[in-house]
């Protein structure tokens, strides 16, 4: 990184100095040309001069064209041969001509450098401060976490409770570490993704199955958070995804939603699945804390964190991660709530699988190759 | 802490978990706790009720904690305000400070550490209220200016009403309790601060300066706030001559 950005500098130091070399080239060259000129011009006024003053002083017409070949004389009046005038002014135009095309492409050349040189400079700045804020975050992120982890732990060591009084202590450790553990994969996913590293795979897949098996490992954490979760999907719905893909968003989501009702002290997450023409959408609606209008798209950019009563929660990447590959999977999502204590519901959208492409191992193996 | 009611403090905390931890270990060290989850319930809460003290995280969800101490300190209060936070390098530190912080935690921060902290600004203030309490402590005349530590104003010999700081009072309070002796600058980071708050002594000096200007007539020739070189600082209530 920083060898490249050494190697971008020198180059473009030498192409501004070739630029400054080329412009005095021209200005070199326009100063000769109109030197030149000028001492042919004064050369050609003096012949003209000398022969008018021989004329002048009885001498012979024939005897002033032999001694100056380049003057014409009429009527007693010595002027300039109009071949030699035409014969001047030819190669003071050849010589503009000459320099000006070398030297404005030599220019443009060199302006296209710069420009491919700053541009390359600029955007290698922008990722820097883009790393940065993300580390700045990423840390950030992870300290309070890990505050309230080492705070649990040095309390238990200062106070030693009774086990029932640990308890709430040791359930908040294990929260902070799968908090933590979380923010680790949701960091990893988002890098991957941001790099665009990775390869998706299109097949149909049952989205009662996907749904139904992210449930099933979030309703034992659901049931101690006091949020009991519906789900209301026909099997025959199959969208076009790729499997991981389809897991890592239903999870987001739903993490999200159980966060935001758990913020409003439990309630009741409903998932719905209905197909269209040549879609299928999954709603998922909860009871939760919700967000205000506004803050709809917000909620799907990088570190966007929904407010609560008992504050922020989640990573600032969960929905980032949803959209980006809901985009790569050819779907769309969005969010809507009708405001602060008024629950939310996010709307995931993929292509539906062409009928009868259930999902079969044969299937999916065609379907790859 | 006075031995009659326990000392109110207010956690301002986004993160319920840690919000959770502090608090418990606050009730577990006898002290009555209640909690803000964010900048805005923290200034409501403030301005209906009083408390010893603020543990107040920096990072918060709308107004954040630095713009939180300063509007308290806009309106007045002057309430001591223990700063939470996961950027811990100098500059956020003095950043805290400026804003009328009275300490600054970095997280992750140990429990004994944050106890220590608490107790340290608690007792801070519980000298000066005492050291005001009096009818004789609880004003300080000197050089035409007239200092009512209770209320944090005083008037100046111009006339001029002033609202002091509650790092100017608390620095004016030890000056006056030592009236015409030497107080060296490491005292008086003890006394006022605490321990390696500030990183240097220089701070001292500031004050110093902030002080000769609201009290001296000519804050260049001081007369009461007198340096004593390579030391610290005497206290004249008698104009020297």
């Amino acid at each position: 990184m920083k060898a490249a950005r050494v190697f971008q500098l020198t180059a473009l130091a030498l192409v501004v100095v070739s630029a400054v070399q080329v412009g005095w080239w021209l200005y070199d060259q326009h100063a000769y040309t109109v030197e030149k000129v000028q001492a042919a011009r004064v050369a050609y006024a003096e012949q003209t001069a000398a022969a008018q003053a021989l004329l002048d002083s009885g001498a012979s017409p024939e005897r002033v064209r032999q001694l100056l070949p380049g003057i014409v004389i009429e009527g007693g009046r010595a002027t300039l041969a109009p071949e030699l005038a035409r014969a001047l002014t030819t190669e003071e135009e050849r010589r503009y001509r000459q320099y000006a095309w070398e030297g404005s492409f030599f220019l443009l050349a060199l302006a296209a450098c710069i420009a491919v040189i700053g541009r390359a400079l600029r955007e290698e700045a922008h990722v820097r401060e883009q790393q940065d804020s993300f580390l700045a975050m990423v840390s950030h992120q992870f300290k309070t976490p890990l505050a309230s982890l080492q705070l649990s732990l040095e309390t238990l060591a200062l106070r030693t409770p009774s086990p029932q009084a640990a308890r709430p202590l040791i359930d908040r450790m294990l929260a902070d570490v799968a908090r933590m553990e979380q923010m680790v994969t949701q960091i990893l996913e988002s890098a991957r993704l941001e790099r665009g590293r990775v390869e998706l795979k299109y097949e149909p897949l049952q989205l009662a199955a996907a749904v139904g098996r992210v449930v099933g490992q979030l309703e034992e954490r659901a049931r101690h958070e006091h949020i009991s979760i519906s789900s209301d999907i026909a099997p025959a719905l199959t969208v076009v995804s790729d499997p991981l893909a389809l897991d890592v968003v239903v999870r987001n989501v739903l993490e999200n939603a159980l966060a935001a009702v758990k913020s409003a002290g439990g309630g009741h997450i409903a998932l719905s699945a209905h197909a269209t023409d040549h879609e299928v959408e999954l709603v998922v609606r909860d009871s939760g804390v919700g967000f205000a209008p506004g803050e709809a798209t917000r909620l799907f950019q990088k570190f966007t964190r929904l407010r609560s009563g008992a504050g922020y929660f989640g990573t600032g990447l969960g929905l980032y991660i949803v959209r980006r590959l809901m985009e790569l999977a050819h779907g769309r999502v969005s969010a809507h709530s009708d405001g602060v204590g008024q629950g939310a519901s996010v709307r995931l959208t993929w292509p539906a699988a062409p009928a009868g492409a259930a999902r079969q191992p044969a299937a999916e193996q065609e379907m790859r190759s | 802490m006075s031995a009659a009611a326990p000392a109110h403090v207010l956690v301002v905390e986004d993160d319920a978990n840690l919000a959770a931890g502090v608090m418990e270990n606050l009730r577990a060290e006898g002290y009555e706790v209640s909690l803000a989850g964010d900048g805005e319930q923290a200034l409501t809460w403030l301005a209906a009720h009083g408390c010893a003290l603020v543990v107040l995280d920096v990072m918060l969800p709308g107004a954040d904690g630095l713009t939180v101490c300063r509007t308290l300190r806009a309106r007045g209060n002057t309430t001591p305000v223990l700063f939470l936070t996961a950027r811990g390098d100098p500059a956020d530190r003095v950043r805290g400070l400026e804003a009328g912080g009275d300490d600054y935690l970095a997280k992750p921060f140990h429990l004994q550490e944050f106890l220590l902290r608490v107790r340290a600004i608690l007792r801070r203030w519980d000298w000066y209220r005492s050291a005001s309490a009096t009818a004789d402590t609880a004003v300080l005349r000197f050089g035409g200016n007239e200092v009512d530590f209770r209320v944090f104003r005083a008037r100046a010999w111009t006339g001029e009403t002033q609202e002091l700081t509650e790092k100017e009072a608390m620095i004016l309070k030890v000056l006056a309790e030592h009236t015409g002796q030497i107080v060296s600058r490491e005292d008086l980071l003890e006394r006022v601060w605490g321990y390696d708050v500030f990183p240097s002594t220089r701070t001292v000096d500031n004050f110093i300066l902030r002080l000769r200007k609201r009290f001296e007539k000519d804050p260049a020739n001081p007369r009461h706030f007198l340096t004593v070189w390579g030391v610290g600082y005497r206290f004249m209530t008698e104009a020297e001559p």
